[in-house]
């Protein structure tokens, strides 16, 4: 009854040999906001331009709002807005211009065009800069204009790829509030990939982890948390993790034990973090493990990321 | 095609904008007409009945076009690896528009040259013909001709990885372009083997038809089949644009 606005179905992209896609299933429902969570080189980027229908997918198909990526390419792209990873603006002409020649690019007529470029700019905060040429504007600028840029077809769909990446703090919080407010006021559905696990959840209804082509996990925020039990014990040191981790999840309380060496890392599950504490780090000092950090905490979307992809995530 | 045109006046704008590039085109213009023409012609008074100036304009012109089209392929070039071309690419329109609006505005460039070296050749000395019709009918021809090498760089530079890469490529179907034509000297005073080399040079039917259209030389090659040699030549040169743009969009 209720079609998703994206759906993939069994994707799957290679370069040659090696496999950037495997068999994505992913399914965004209209309205909500979907964050495509993982590191660089997991294959989101690939998705998007499959998605946004700048590369032919191998095998598999993509519809956006019930339209085939590779069959009905032009209905797709009517209907979505997009950005990209880099900044794709042209450093000579105005921001006013950049949104105008993106508006004829779509057949908007003038009117509207005037119309909707008096809006966005007071949306992104353009408005003392919207005559200056793009090369004048900062990071954080160009982002705001290419998010409106994005939005001068009023899109069904907005498809953005990385959208805070180099940004500062304060801007990163600045765009996440836009996107927020376009999906509550507007009901857009947005999908974004982020290998930030803070973006994913202060923006993402939904989440989907995404890591070396394969979709591995999705659904919401909370509900991965949540079943991931109730407290995490994150142990930092140095060690025989596998050791250790055997003997931890012997311990009374402790539900499971999830190691990444690499990170120095152990995350130990329990139904009551705060009372479990001193037996577990009495007893994993006690087998040659030296302690070097520990914190206590709800589990995270990042404690879930490691949970099912074995390494923590990584810039 | 509207999307022709949207991306035409896009590049005009940003033509506009880019003053050094503005007035680069046009020192470009004079300073070849200057040096070369007038270096060339205290050598050289009279070919074939008209004075040396009149017979290298057209030459130098449709040179110039080359070197248009060398930068309009650069344009494309840049917009791909910095990824402004993906903002084409995401929108409705045909790819082929892509590359029109490249072409065409390459193409109008070339003609502000033309009109630059034209007034200048004419202050040297050059002696045009009186018929306006004949003028727009040269005028259209190295549109043409401009859109053909459009093509020809076009293509080039969407399977192009670097810059470097993409001059290197260029510069191989650059010079012979120059000498294997009949931009320096008549046809008539070429070995036969020499001959068909520049009778295969697109560039030779164009300046060969400017001559007789604004210069009023008598014409060594038929008009209407340089007319149909350019033609044909612009729109192989797109669709060889086409194909290796699509290629590289496949990838």
């Amino acid at each position: 009854m209720n079609e998703p606005a994206i759906e993939t179905i069994d994707l799957v992209k290679r370069y040659g040999t090696l496999t950037a896609l495997d068999h994505v299933n992913l399914q965004a429902p209209a309205g909500r906001i979907y964050a495509l969570l993982g590191p660089n080189g997991a294959g989101k980027t690939t998705l998007l331009s499959i998605l946004t229908t700048l590369l032919p997918p191998t095998a598999g198909s993509a519809r956006i709002l019930g339209f085939d990526v590779s069959r009905d390419a032009a209905e797709v792209r009517r209907r979505i807005g997009v950005t990209f990873q880099e900044m794709v603006l042209d450093p000579l002409l105005t921001g006013r211009e950049t949104l105008d020649f993106h508006g004829r690019l779509y057949r908007l007529p003038a009117a509207m065009r005037r119309q909707r470029i008096a809006e966005l700019v007071e949306l992104a905060q353009l408005t003392d800069a919207i005559d200056r040429p793009v090369k004048s504007y900062s990071g954080g600028m160009k982002r705001r204009l290419e998010l409106a840029r994005g939005l001068m077809t009023d899109p069904q769909v907005l498809v953005l790829d990385e959208p805070t990446q180099g940004l500062d703090p304060q801007n990163r919080v600045n765009i996440w509030n836009y996107v927020r407010d376009l999906n509550r006021q507007r009901g857009m559905t947005i999908l974004l990939t982020t290998h930030a696990m803070d973006e994913a959840e202060a923006l993402a209804d939904l989440v989907g982890i995404i890591d070396h082509g394969r979709l591995i996990v999705s659904g919401q925020p909370s509900e991965l948390i949540a079943a991931m039990g109730s407290d995490v014990i994150r142990v930092r040191g140095q060690g025989n993790f596998d050791h250790v981790a055997a003997i931890a999840a012997t311990l009374e309380g402790v539900s499971r034990v999830e190691t990444d060496p690499a990170d120095g890392l152990a995350l130990i599950y329990a139904d009551n973090g705060s009372r479990r504490l001193p037996a577990i780090l009495n007893t994993i000092s006690n087998n040659g493990f030296t302690i070097e950090d520990v914190t206590l905490a709800r589990p995270s979307l990042g404690d879930v990321f490691l949970h099912y992809t074995g390494t923590a995530l990584r810039d | 095609m509207y999307a022709t045109y949207v991306i035409w006046t896009r590049h005009m704008r940003k033509f506009v904008h880019q003053t050094e590039e503005l007035v680069g085109l046009a020192l470009q213009s004079v300073l070849w007409v200057l040096l070369f023409g007038v270096g060339m012609r205290g050598m050289i008074s009279d070919v074939g009945g008209s004075d040396y100036m009149s017979f290298i304009l057209p030459g130098i012109i449709a040179l110039s076009a080359l070197g248009g089209a060398v930068g309009g392929g650069m344009v494309l070039l840049d917009e791909r690896l910095r990824g402004i071309v993906k903002e084409y690419l995401a929108a409705p329109i045909p790819r082929l528009s892509i590359l029109l609006g490249s072409a065409a505005s390459t193409a109008t460039k070339a003609l502000f040259q033309a009109a630059l070296m034209l007034l200048v050749g004419l202050l040297m000395g050059a002696r045009l013909a009186f018929q306006p019709s004949g003028w727009i009918g040269a005028l259209i021809l190295l549109a043409i001709f401009a859109i053909g090498f459009s093509g020809l760089a076009l293509g080039v530079a969407a399977i192009s990885r670097s810059i470097a890469g993409y001059h290197g490529m260029i510069f191989l179907f650059n010079l012979p372009l120059l000498f294997a034509s009949n931009a320096l000297y008549p046809l008539e005073v070429l070995p036969a083997w020499m001959k068909v080399i520049v009778l295969i040079n697109p560039a030779t039917y164009l300046i060969d038809a400017v001559r007789a259209l604004a210069f009023g030389v008598e014409a060594t090659l038929p008009l209407w089949l340089s007319a149909l040699v350019l033609s044909g030549f612009a729109v192989a040169s797109m669709a060889f644009a086409l194909k290796l743009f699509q290629r590289s969009l496949r990838a």
